[in-house]
């Protein structure tokens, strides 16, 4: 799923001829008045100002300023770009849209089930929404098909509008759904739909679209880039490495998580997630997550090391993985060890210790290649399939020494009572 | 016994280059388990008509391309089953044919990055057809003993550590490609090994998923326990757990989940797996599914670790029941090998093999040519030129400075003598032709012969006969008109004593200049001075000047005329551009210029 800003996400509503206020997205304040006199509804009309980034909670962070005439909303764009994020990122586009006098605020979604869709309507909308989420109606909407006109009238009577507002609505939740199929989406949701009150029109004054970002090849007017979708934007080592799977053959994936002193360097969209628990069962803290996978080539993998290795403070590495199908261990090891000489060479790795745990083609001459660090002066510790996957994390964690490949069944037995222990802690 | 892959499934890999690499790896599992081949077909229309190669034990298979599923089924009926293998753009159209073909029953999707619609558009025609889609981006399907669709399983030693050769009790259902072969080892590690192991892919919402094959397992009398590697994010693991708290089951469920550190982890961050991603209001998290698992009656350690141990558990309990019998050990040595290549042979020092080339010159191998030994980039870093890579070539010897310029000279005055001489001349016909570059300089080189810049050779040989024998210029003389006749090297068309040949010249001087022994030369200046006595033309020519010099700078006999191949090979090719770049027509002889010698018209006679 990828996330869309309001802007783009309003553009395609657009597309699909539903009403949406008059909106501008700017990066200066110069740009905010080339706009202004493009578009004169700006001069005229109240304002909403918002930062127009991936970001949670925009409302407590002052990001969001209502009911302004042009010269307020000027200075709002101009305190809000460039106001620090946190983390080095900073608010660098602003949307300003019209305001848009109403007296009824409504719901309506559509989101992707099993089965197709399901289209989900209320008469009360805005922040009452969530505190009413039993007066939703819901019309289901099997893959392939299209809801009927019956269907959506009968949809927008059960979420009790009144005769002339139903059909309106109905109408309206059509054109909601072709937008939805036709674009590959998979959640849009408008909150709050509005009747504006000089014409009784029904306007979506916000909009949360996400979209199916493997369906962009069918899209050529998807010119948008899509936003980070965990409260904050992408950083440049994030950026870095997003940049090298798009080019590749396989994939790479880094995230950074902020405070850990864990990195993960795994192998697998499946064992990666797995070590990121054993991390946090054990009460570690990972300091990012990680994960290659479908046999990249060992640049990506040098790559996505170094981005590892260039994390603070860390104590450790995993360089954990299952037993591989296809990636092969050894040449995708030439690209973690070429990662790890280079970051040695810059001063970094002091002091921390690398575990790995890998199987797959080519095996042993990868975790060979791997112990062989061991003589240019690198903490590392090295095991192969016959110790259980997670096993290492438990080892590092606990700072245990064991003699590298030794026979796994006692181990795998504390694992398990520790496995048992931190469920027992959890509950 | 198995679930939907066994000894009867026939396949047709609907790819390119990624589906016969699939092929490959299952005509080495075929070949463990003494299997007949399962491929039969590729479908690719880029391809059709063609033919790909699969190894198979020792011989090689070769496996014919078609146009479309159909045409593909037309000649292999007993196909029940496809594997996509194309691109996500055209993955839909791919699956859609193969579901549309009545013969097949099952398709599976490798393919990764395929539109969720386009998903749960193609799962709509199976369920509706009676079929089973799986996937997308879904590993494969092994079934231990019998069947393997897709790479699943990994390398062949895998395979065999993974007692892939021989059922075992225990079916596998995962999401991730990689921990099915994790599970799959746990299983032969702890347990007698697996049944069927099935990827489904990590899509939210998967063609088949743990449901689809959990009724199939079921109904597997072999069977008795299933495990599943679920993770956060959508409902088939809570589908799962209702399915098997629905009614008394006869297998065993087992499960473990990914994504507890969802818990910890800042709000909104998710990874893994594209249908890894959690509700908003918890359903879907690691938590949620482990405990609807648990209350369903299935086991479901708390860690990953922790799940072979608990498999232990499980095979014991059926052993002590007398459900299953514990399976015979296999020796190694009894299961069919991976034939090695000559080279993995070679490398293991057990196979000799004759070499078919010798060479003494160059070696390519490494990371860059080797000249005679020299890498190629350091001859040229340190100043080296084309003249010493010649002398490494073809002497095996790094000339001096002093040589190297001689030999330039000599490549240098040799390169062209414009359009009328026989080389020139034919590369131009060849060119005017149409003929392509490298064959029209070829032909021109062909004319180099006895007549025409061949010489070298042959005047070098003789010179050297008679320095070596320390003939006089007389003795030489009267030697080679009773044995060989004209002395090669002596003599022009054109040029004499009153009309020199200026390269010559030129070339005689520059060498003299630079004081060498040059007991070749000296001798070849002296015959020129006992024939050109007896006739004006008979001069050292331009063959024989370069032929005594290069002989007296070490050049083998075989390597002279060489010299004169290489530098004229300049000038022909610049001749095929010149007439390339001039856009000339084909060329054909004035009858003027030819005289008709040949009989006048007659009546042909009937023929008897």
């Amino acid at each position: 799923m990828a996330k869309v800003l309001e802007g783009p996400g309003m553009g395609l509503l657009k597309k699909w001829g539903m009403t949406v206020p008059g909106y501008v997205v700017v990066t200066s304040t110069d740009h905010f008045e080339q706009a202004s006199s493009a578009a004169k509804w700006l001069k005229d009309s109240r304002l909403v100002v918002k930062a127009h980034e991936a970001i949670g909670s925009r409302m407590k962070l002052g990001l969001v300023k209502v009911n302004l005439d042009w010269p307020a909303a000027k200075q709002a764009v101009k305190e809000m770009l460039g106001k620090a994020l946190g983390g080095g990122m900073t608010v660098s586009q602003v949307i300003v849209s019209e305001m848009i006098p109403h007296k009824e605020e409504y719901y309506i979604s559509v989101k992707s089930t099993r089965e197709g869709a399901e289209l989900l309507l209320a008469n009360v909308g805005g922040i009452e929404i969530e505190s009413n989420w039993d007066r939703i109606q819901k019309l289901p909407v099997p893959i392939g098909e299209t809801p009927s006109k019956e269907s959506l009238a009968d949809l927008a009577k059960r979420a009790g509008f009144g005769k002339d507002l139903a059909s309106k609505m109905a109408e309206f939740a059509a054109k909601l759904y072709q937008c939805y199929d036709h674009e590959d989406a998979q959640y849009l949701e408008i909150n709050p739909l509005v009747l504006r009150s000089n014409d009784q029109e029904l306007v979506a004054l916000d909009a949360v679209t996400l979209l199916d970002a493997d369906a962009r090849f069918r899209h050529p007017d998807w010119v948008f880039s899509f936003a980070a979708e965990f409260g904050r934007p992408y950083s440049e080592h994030e950026r870095a490495v997003m940049e090298v799977d798009s080019k590749i053959k396989g994939s790479v994936k880094f995230i950074e998580i902020p405070g850990g002193d864990t990195a993960l360097l795994p192998a697998g969209g499946g064992a990666s997630v797995f070590y990121t628990d054993a991390v946090v069962a054990l009460g570690g803290k990972p300091a990012n997550y990680a994960e290659y996978s479908g046999d990249p080539p060992d640049w990506a993998v040098e790559v996505l090391t170094e981005k590892v290795c260039s994390l603070p403070n860390l104590k450790r590495i995993i360089v954990g993985g299952a037993i591989a199908n296809f990636t092969n261990v050894k040449k995708t090891f030439a690209g973690i060890i070429a990662g790890f000489r280079k970051a040695k060479a810059e001063g970094k790795l002091n002091g921390v210790e690398i575990w790995v745990r890998r199987g797959g083609p080519f095996e042993k001459e990868g975790l060979a290649a791997m112990k062989a660090l061991e003589a240019e002066g690198f903490l590392i510790h090295v095991f192969d399939r016959n110790t259980p996957l997670t096993d290492i994390v438990d080892m590092s964690l606990k700072k245990e020494s064991m003699a590298d490949g030794s026979s796994s069944h006692k181990k795998t037995a504390t694992m398990t009572l520790r496995g048992a222990k931190a469920g027992e802690a959890r509950q | 016994m198995s679930i939907i892959a066994d000894r009867d499934t026939r396949v047709v890999i609907q790819g390119g280059p990624a589906g016969v690499n699939a092929a490959r790896r299952m005509a080495e599992f075929c070949h463990l388990a003494k299997a007949p081949l399962t491929v039969q077909a590729f479908v690719f229309p880029p391809d059709a008509g063609k033919i790909n190669e699969v190894p198979y034990g020792s011989e090689i298979v070769s496996i014919p391309v078609y146009k479309s599923v159909a045409e593909a089924i037309a000649d292999h009926p007993d196909i029940n089953t496809s594997l996509v293998y194309v691109g996500p753009d055209r993955a839909f159209g791919a699956a859609r044919e193969a579901l549309n073909v009545d013969a097949i029953r099952l398709v599976s999707m490798i393919t990764e990055g395929v539109p969720e619609k386009d998903t749960k558009l193609l799962s709509r025609v199976a369920r509706e057809k009676g079929k089973i889609f799986n996937g997308p981006s879904a590993i494969g399907i092994i079934s231990a003993g019998e069947c393997r669709l897709g790479v699943i399983g990994g390398a062949f030693d895998n395979l065999v550590l993974s007692k892939l050769y021989r059922p075992g009790s225990f079916g596998v259902i995962t999401k991730s490609g990689g921990l099915s072969n994790e599970i799959i080892w746990i299983c032969s590690q702890f347990a007698d090994g697996i049944t069927t192991a099935i990827g489904i892919g990590g899509d939210a919402y998967p063609g088949s998923d743990y449901v689809t094959y959990l009724e199939m397992f079921e109904q597997d009398p072999k069977t008795h326990a299933v495990v599943i590697v679920g993770e956060m994010g959508g409902d088939l693991e809570e589908r799962a757990a209702d399915w098997y708290a629905a009614k008394k089951r006869r297998i065993k469920l087992m499960a473990v989940i990914s994504g507890f550190c969802q818990e910890v982890l800042p709000k909104g961050m998710k990874f893994g797996h594209a249908g890894a991603k959690e509700g908003m209001k918890g359903e879907g998290s690691a938590r949620h599914k482990a405990d609807r698992l648990r209350e369903a009656g299935a086991i479901v350690p708390s860690t990953f670790g922790g799940l072979g141990p608990a498999i232990k558990e499980v095979y014991q309990e059926l052993l002590a029941k007398g459900v299953v019998k514990e399976a015979p050990a296999v020796e190694p040595e009894a299961l069919p090998k991976l034939p090695k290549t000559i080279e993995e042979s070679r490398k293991s020092g057990e196979v000799f093999v004759e070499p078919l080339v010798k060479t003494t010159i160059s070696d390519d191998r490494g990371e860059e040519p080797l000249y005679y030994g020299y890498p190629a980039s350091e001859l040229i870093n340190q100043g080296y030129q084309i003249p010493h890579v010649i002398g490494l070539l073809w002497n095996k010897k790094l000339i001096s400075p002093q040589e190297a310029e001689i030999v330039k000279r000599i490549i240098m005055l040799s390169a062209d003598h414009g359009p009328a001489v026989s080389g020139a001349l034919t590369t131009i016909i060849a060119a005017c032709a149409g003929i392509s570059m490298s064959q029209a300089v070829a032909a021109g080189l062909i004319m180099i012969g006895p007549r025409f810049g061949g010489a070298v050779t042959d005047a070098g040989k003789w010179f050297k006969y008679a320095v070596e024998n320390k003939l006089s210029v007389d003795e030489f003389l009267s030697y080679m008109k009773s044995n060989v006749g004209p002395v090669p090297g002596i003599g022009h068309r054109v040029k004499s004593v009153k009309n020199p040949d200026k390269r010559v010249k030129e070339l005689v001087n520059y060498v003299k200049s630079q004081k060498l022994f040059m007991p070749h030369l000296d001798f070849a200046l002296e015959v020129e001075k006992v024939t050109t006595a007896k006739k004006d033309t008979l001069i050292l020519n331009v063959d024989g000047t370069i032929a005594a010099i290069l002989v007296d700078l070490g050049f083998s006999v075989e390597s002279l005329n060489g010299f004169f191949i290489l530098a004229r090979t300049i000038g022909l090719v610049g001749h095929w551009i010149d007439q390339k770049q001039q856009g000339s027509r084909l060329m054909r002889l004035f009858d003027y210029l030819i005289n008709y010698a040949a009989p006048k018209k007659k009546e042909v006679p009937p023929l008897k």
